[in-house]
This record gives C-alpha cells, sequence and structure tokens, in this order.
C-alpha cells in the first residue's frame, strides 16, 4: 500500500498494517537527497570519499565538512542533514572518550558503532523525537585491523568491504562490486573512490560540489585517521578527470 | 563549567540515559547548593584524598637561549620507602608542551588521561589550532582550583614547559591552584636545596646559557638533590623542550660517589656536590 | 488549515525527507531586518538595517557584542536571538576562565549549531526562530558564519541575511573576490552598498538611525559604530557614483 495519506506515516511510532515504520523510510529519503558517500577498505586500511555539494561560491573552501574524526583511530563519512550528523559524531567521540577511561584503551570500532546504532535506533522507538536524518560510515583500525561499518537511521549497523550512500549510492554500489578488497591499498582505494564520486556526480543538478577524503592505514597514516594529503588528493582528482574523459570519448 | 562533561556511563544492568535526561532535571531549589554539615549533599561521606601514598619528589626546570630544560628523577616511594624506581614523571602534551609533576603518582596518571582527552579533542576538531603551553598550564591551574575548592584536590605540583612560536613558556601550578610563570621553577624539596643554585647559575650568565650548560645544571641540581633529599634517585629523566618540539630522555643513571672507594675524606663538599 | 499533513509537527518528516516545521522555522529569519556581513584577510564585517515598529518607538537592536573578538548580527525572532546570545557569552566567559584565551569562533559557532539541532528533534520543542551571522577574529583569521535554526551553519567570505536579503547576496557575488585585500573602510562600504540593495525604492534609505556597523578584526576588538558614528560612511556613499553595481 502506499504511505502517503494512510495517516501510518506521521509518526515514528505507528506501524502500517503491512508493518512498515513509514517515518524511518523518510528518513532514508533525505539520506537518499545528499551527496554520495564511499568507502574501501583494503588490506591495510579503509578510505572514505563525499560528495560535498556546494550551495554557494561564497562559501569558505573546506568548511562544513562531511569526514570527521572521532578519535585518533576512528572516522566517520556522513551523508543526510549535516546538522544531525554532528549529534552523532559528537556522541561518537564522547563514547570513545568514555570507553577509554573505563578500559584503558581504544574503543573497538565494532563497539563504537554499535553504540551509535543504539542511539540511532532509541530514536525510532518513541512517537516523541524524529528518527536522525543521516547515515554514517564509520571507518577505523583496532586489534581485528580495518575495519569499516554503516550505520543507518533505522540503526542498522552492518559492516562492509565497500559502502555506499546517498544520492549516487546504486551507481556507486555497482562500481564498488568490481572491486577486489583484498588486493588494494589504501593508495589505489582513494583514486579508485575519487573516480566514482567524480563519476556519479551529477552535473546538470547539481552544479558545484568538493571532493573530501579522509583514509587511515596501518603504514601510510601509523593508525591514525587524517584528511588525505593535498598532492595526493590532486593526483587521485586529475585520475578521476581523466577517467572521466576516456569514458566520455 | 564541568570537566568531565563528555562522560556517558554505560550501567551494567540498566538503561543507558540516551536522551540525556539527568542533565534536564533542575536542581531541588530548596536545598542549598553546598553545606559542609548537610548529610544529603552527594558528597558527604566521600573518601577523598587527603594524604598522598605514593608520591614522587622533585621537578626542575630552567630556561636557555632558544628552549628550556626539565629534569625528574624516576622515584615513586610509598612513604618513607622507595617503592618504583623506573617511574617516568614527566609527559608530553601536543607537540610543544611537556609537563613535570610531584605529589601522589595516582593523580598524574589521571590527570595524563584528561591532558590525552584535551589533545584527542583538538585532533578531531582539526580545525589547524592546538592548545598553546600556555592554555595546558592554565587548564590545569582551574582544574586544580576547582578540586581544592571541592576539598577534594589532586595532590600534585605540576610544573608546564613548552615553546610557542618560537617562545619559551615555563609555569607552575600546584595542589591548591596556585599558578605562576618563571624563568626557572623547582618543586617539592628541590624548592629548597635547587632553587638557590638555578637561582645562582642564571644571575651569573645574563645572556642566557646554552643548552649544554642548562643540562649539566640540572644534572648538577638532581645530584644535589639525591645526596640531600631522601625520597629522590639518582635516574633521572632529562627533557628539552624548543622550538623543534619535545624530547624527553632515556633514563640516565647519575654519575655520583662512589661509596667504596673512601673518595670524600680526600674530597671537598663542593666537589662532590656538583661533580667537579 | 495545513498545507500538507507533514508540516504540523517538528518530529514528522515528509515523504522526500524533508522536515517542514523547521523549513518554516528559516522563513521566520527571512522575516527579520536584513544585514550583511563579509570580511577581508584582516578584518570582519557586519552592518545590520533597523526597524522601528512605529514613528515613537526606538529602532530594534541588531548587533550584539559576544566577547572582545566576537559580535553577532541577529535576524528573526530577537527573543530567541537574546537566549542564543547570552549562551555564546557564557560559553566564550566560561572558555576564557578555564584557559585565559578566546574561544576559537568556529568552535563557538558549532557549539549554538548543536545546541540549535537539538530544537528541531524533540516534540514539544520548537527551532530557533533566528539566524545569526557571526563576525569574529581568532588566530585562524577573519570569520564570518551563519547559522540556521535548522543546526546548519556556514562558513562564508560574504553573506546577507533577512528581508529581500537576495539583491545584497546578488551585490556581494559580483565583488566578493576582491574582499580579501580591501582596506577596513572599503570593506564598510561594500557592507553598505550592499545593505542599501536590500531597501525598497519608496524607503527613506540609509540615515544614522537605521544603519548600525560592526567591526572586528587583528589588534582590532569588536566595535559598535551607530548613529553619528556612521555618517562618514553614509557621506561616503551618497558621493558613490550612482552605477556602482558594475562588475568588479
Amino acid at each position: 500500500m502506499t504511505s502517503v495519506g494512510s495517516g501510518y506515516d506521521l509518526s515514528v511510532s505507528t506501524y502500517s498494517p503491512d508493518g512498515k515504520i513509514f517515518q524511518v523510510d523518510y528518513a532514508n529519503k533525505a539520506v537518499e537527497n545528499s551527496g554520495t558517500c564511499i568507502a574501501i577498505k583494503t588490506k591495510d586500511g579503509v578510505v572514505v570519499g563525499v560528495e560535498k555539494l556546494i550551495p554557494s561560491k561564497m562559501l569558505c573552501h573546506g568548511s562544513n565538512r562531511r569526514i570527521h574524526a572521532v578519535d585518533l583511530h576512528i572516522g566517520v563519512g556522513i551523508s543526510g542533514f549535516l546538522a544531525d550528523a554532528r549529534q552523532l559524531v559528537l556522541r561518537a567521540r564522547a563514547e570513545a572518550k568514555s570507553y577509554k577511561q573505563i578500559y584503558g584503551q581504544p574503543i573497538p570500532v565494532k563497539v563504537l558503532s554499535q553504540r551509535v546504532a543504539a542511539l540511532c535506533h532509541v530514536y525510532t522507538l518513541y512517537g516523541s523525537v524524529r528518527a536522525f536524518g543521516c547515515s554514517i560510515i564509520i571507518s577505523g583500525i583496532d586489534q581485528e585491523g580495518p575495519q569499516l561499518y554503516q550505520v543507518e537511521p533505522s540503526g542498522s549497523c552492518i559492516g562492509y568491504f565497500g559502502a555506499s550512500m546517498g544520492k549516487g549510492k546504486q551507481a556507486a554500489k555497482n562500481e564498488l562490486e568490481k572491486i577486489k578488497f583484498n588486493e588494494m591499498t589504501t593508495h589505489e582505494a582513494i583514486k579508485e573512490i575519487a573516480k566514482i564520486i567524480y563519476s556519479v556526480h551529477d552535473e546538470v543538478k547539481d552544479k558545484d560540489f568538493q571532493l573530501e577524503l579522509g583514509w587511515i592505514s596501518t603504514t601510510e597514516t601509523k593508525g591514525q585517521f587524517n584528511m588525505v594529503p593535498k598532492d595526493l588528493q590532486s593526483d587521485a582528482e586529475s585520475y578521476a578527470k581523466n577517467a572521466l574523459e576516456e569514458a566520455n570519448m | 563549567m564541568s570537566f568531565n562533561q563528555d562522560y556517558i556511563s554505560h550501567p551494567v544492568f540498566g538503561q543507558v540515559d540516551y536522551f540525556n535526561k539527568k542533565n534536564h532535571q533542575q536542581p531541588n531549589q530548596h536545598t542549598p547548593y553546598y553545606s559542609v554539615h548537610n548529610h544529603h549533599q552527594t558528597d558527604a561521606g566521600k573518601q577523598k584524598t587527603l594524604d598522598p601514598i605514593v608520591t614522587g619528589s622533585s621537578v626542575i626546570a630552567i630556561k636557555y637561549n632558544g628552549g628550556i630544560v626539565m629534569g625528574t628523577d624516576m622515584l615513586c616511594s610509598y612513604g618513607s620507602l622507595a617503592r618504583f624506581n623506573s617511574v617516568q614523571r614527566q609527559k608530553q602534551v601536543g607537540t610543544h608542551t611537556v609537563i613535570g609533576v610531584s605529589g601522589e603518582l595516582s593523580d598524574f596518571q589521571s590527570l595524563s588521561n584528561t591532558l590525552d582527552d584535551l589533545t584527542t579533542d583538538d585532533f578531531c576538531i582539526d580545525d589547524g589550532s592546538k592548545l598553546s603551553s600556555q592554555e595546558i598550564w592554565n587548564y590545569i591551574a582551574r582544574l586544580f582550583y576547582n578540586s581544592r575548592n571541592k576539598g577534594n584536590p589532586l595532590w600534585n605540583t605540576v610544573v608546564v614547559a613548552g615553546n610557542q612560536n618560537g617562545k619559551s613558556f615555563l609555569g607552575k601550578v600546584d595542589l591548591v591552584g596556585t599558578c605562576y610563570q618563571d624563568d626557572f621553577i623547582a618543586t617539592g624539596y628541590g624548592a629548597h636545596i635547587a632553587l638557590p643554585l638555578l637561582r645562582k647559575e642564571y644571575d651569573d650568565n645574563p645572556n642566557g646559557l646554552s643548552q649544554d650548560q642548562a643540562v649539566k645544571l640540572i644534572q648538577d641540581c638532581l645530584r644535589v638533590l639525591f645526596y640531600r633529599d631522601a625520597r629522590s634517585s639518582k635516574r633521572i629523566q632529562v627533557s628539552v623542550v624548543d622550538s623543534n618540539g619535545v624530547k624527553i630522555s632515556d633514563p640516565i643513571e647519575l654519575d655520583t660517589y662512589n661509596w667504596h672507594s673512601g673518595e670524600a675524606a680526600v674530597r671537598t663538599f663542593q666537589q662532590v656536590a656538583l661533580g667537579k | 488549515m495545513y498545507r500538507n499533513q507533514y508540516d504540523s509537527e517538528i518530529v514528522t518528516f515528509s515523504p522526500t525527507g524533508r522536515i517542514h516545521q523547521v523549513e518554516y522555522a528559516m522563513e521566520a529569519v527571512k522575516q527579520g531586518g536584513s544585514g550583511v556581513a563579509l570580511k577581508s584577510n584582516k578584518f570582519a564585517v557586519v552592518v545590520s538595517l533597523k526597524r522601528s515598529s512605529s514613528e515613537l518607538g526606538s529602532y530594534q537592536k541588531k548587533l550584539f557584542v559576544v566577547d572582545d573578538h566576537i559580535g553577532i548580527l541577529i535576524s528573526g525572532l530577537t527573543a530567541d536571538a537574546r537566549v542564543l546570545c547570552n549562551y555564546m557569552r557564557n560559553e566564550s566567559a566560561n572558555y576564557k576562565y578555564v584557559y585565559e584565551s578566546d574561544i576559537r569562533v568556529e568552535r563557538l559557532v558549532t557549539k549554538v549549531a548543536d545546541k540549535s539541532q537539538v530544537h528541531t528533534q524533540r516534540y514539544g520543542r520548537r527551532p530557533y526562530g533566528v539566524g545569526l551571522l557571526v563576525a569574529g577574529y581568532d588566530q585562524l583569521g577573519a570569520h564570518i558564519f551563519q547559522t540556521c535554526p535548522s543546526g546548519n551553519f556556514y562558513d562564508y567570505k560574504a553573506i546577507s541575511i533577512g528581508s529581500r536579503s537576495q539583491s545584497a547576496k546578488t551585490y556581494l557575488e559580483k565583488n566578493f573576490e576582491g574582499f580579501a585585500t580591501c582596506t577596513l573602510e572599503q570593506l564598510i562600504l561594500h557592507g553598505l552598498r550592499a545593505l542599501r540593495e536590500t531597501i525598497p525604492n519608496n524607503d527613506t534609505g540609509l540615515n544614522s538611525k537605521n544603519v548600525s556597523i560592526g567591526v572586528v578584526g587583528e589588534n582590532y576588538p569588536f566595535t559598535l559604530i551607530e548613529e553619528e558614528a556612521t555618517l562618514p560612511y553614509l557621506n561616503m556613499l551618497e558621493s558613490d557614483e550612482p552605477v556602482e553595481m558594475q562588475v568588479n
């Protein structure tokens, strides 16, 4: 049945007769309206990239970041409402801090992801709140090696080799499925992500965008989550543009 | 401002406070905010650190031309017992700051965690600005002053040494929150024994000391302290902080009087004390 | 009564993933008096057009000092703005107490935005009906930020808010690339010219009663220029050639 006008889609605490919670689906819509975010887990680390749409040319370069560090060894990429996502980032930082205080060691990526997901989930339980209008990709390195998780408004928390969300989710997924993750290095993943982001960007609907790249690697960044340095980023972008031109020829 | 505002409690049983409800509860208007004799007060009857248990002794630091040298020994005493003999009492905070700490070891460890959290915050925000040495010093001063006002002091004296845009910063904070900056600082027993030596060397060199001079001076002071302070040891660490950042040395065994040779009989106090 | 069934609650997403109540709150910002903010490498300037409710009433203040290095311009519900202004003053003072240094402008703005966001996610709350232009100067340079009821904020080189702000924005978009190297005086004049675009033709125009200017910069604490003090700049504006809208 359709959701609109049914009256079952007004509150997050209401099921429809066929068992759906439409408000959560609508929150996912907010994610799907946002710039694409993808991440690749390689043998030595994780790379995450975001297509950050620029609404005005008077904005300062690099503002409204959609990739944030949460702890030394964990970072997140964002699709959806940035203001909502910042709350998740704050929460994630507090969780990381609290874990370190209690157990004296860095929080495992899986534990952090599940705690953030638990927060998202309780916001789908009560009519007095709305779900988070954002999805986040959590990437990091812990004792188990590189980790990549995606947390959605529903509160689901799933590990991936390659994940995508936002506008170009499906197109990006098709590209990601071609990758042999276990043979890739983070350096190659940076280029690959740049290529995918450039290819899924819709120049007609969204004018301007900035590619934001973050990475963490056991060898390249010594296990710290960092933004990708300028020279690597511009290499990746020119590689992406060339690949795009070749494909168009 | 609360210093642990981001702390989340995860109970083993029961519900996590997801909606931050505790913070929204208004304090009861009818109970006084603070009263020593009020038994309803949550802090009442709580055990507090009113005596230090495991303690480190002096910290000594002096500015030289271009930077700061700081020295500590590595002993942590349990009362008068020389209990732990290889404890690092200096800690790098961020890229251009080092702290040296006297007093209760566990409070130092707690302070270390707090400061690590601060630098992690800077790392996460990643806006290109980091806490300066002076900001760290001031933070510690406020932290100590606030704790002691709650009657629950952190039982330390902290020396903060750093470098900001080529300028040296040297400051001290004690357990009641008193703080000041100076060109040379000594804590604990060193404030009695080492300070006059520091002062003399500093005044004898109106154009400032060289790094080698400063390192030698700090080592001499620690050697004197080893002879005079019964809570000190000859296993030391010397750190140098300048515009290039912080370098904390590996443990150094001070060259001291050899008790087996009967040397003291033929050497003056000056020779033995200052290693000449 | 309602435009659609999804726009009456703050906790309701529309089927397209929008939150109409937040968008309506953003409308409240557009109803407020207009303001312009712009920056050079060394200075950040805000200029505001004040309104008075009647001939007998005074003009409603729109610029507020937060700290020596930060000032704000408000547009929308003034009462909501005062809450946020108070909050900012508090946070700034607390930071100064703890670190004895000035809070970074972006970190303060982020806090305000995070505070605003909470009001967009819970039943029984409404979003703040106010937008702020924050002008500040810190160790990272001069800053202009815009905050929104949605909890978003934007780091701008130049921007305008409030009623008819689009025409000011058009002026700024044509000229902002030259702002970085402007002198303080040039910067203020650019601000006033942009502000002038927001005034309807039949109005009295800019005068010392309805214009306030705020300036902050390197070794220059946030300063308000009001009443007679604005006259030199307004006079300079008078002697402008009428073709100031030409590109660059």
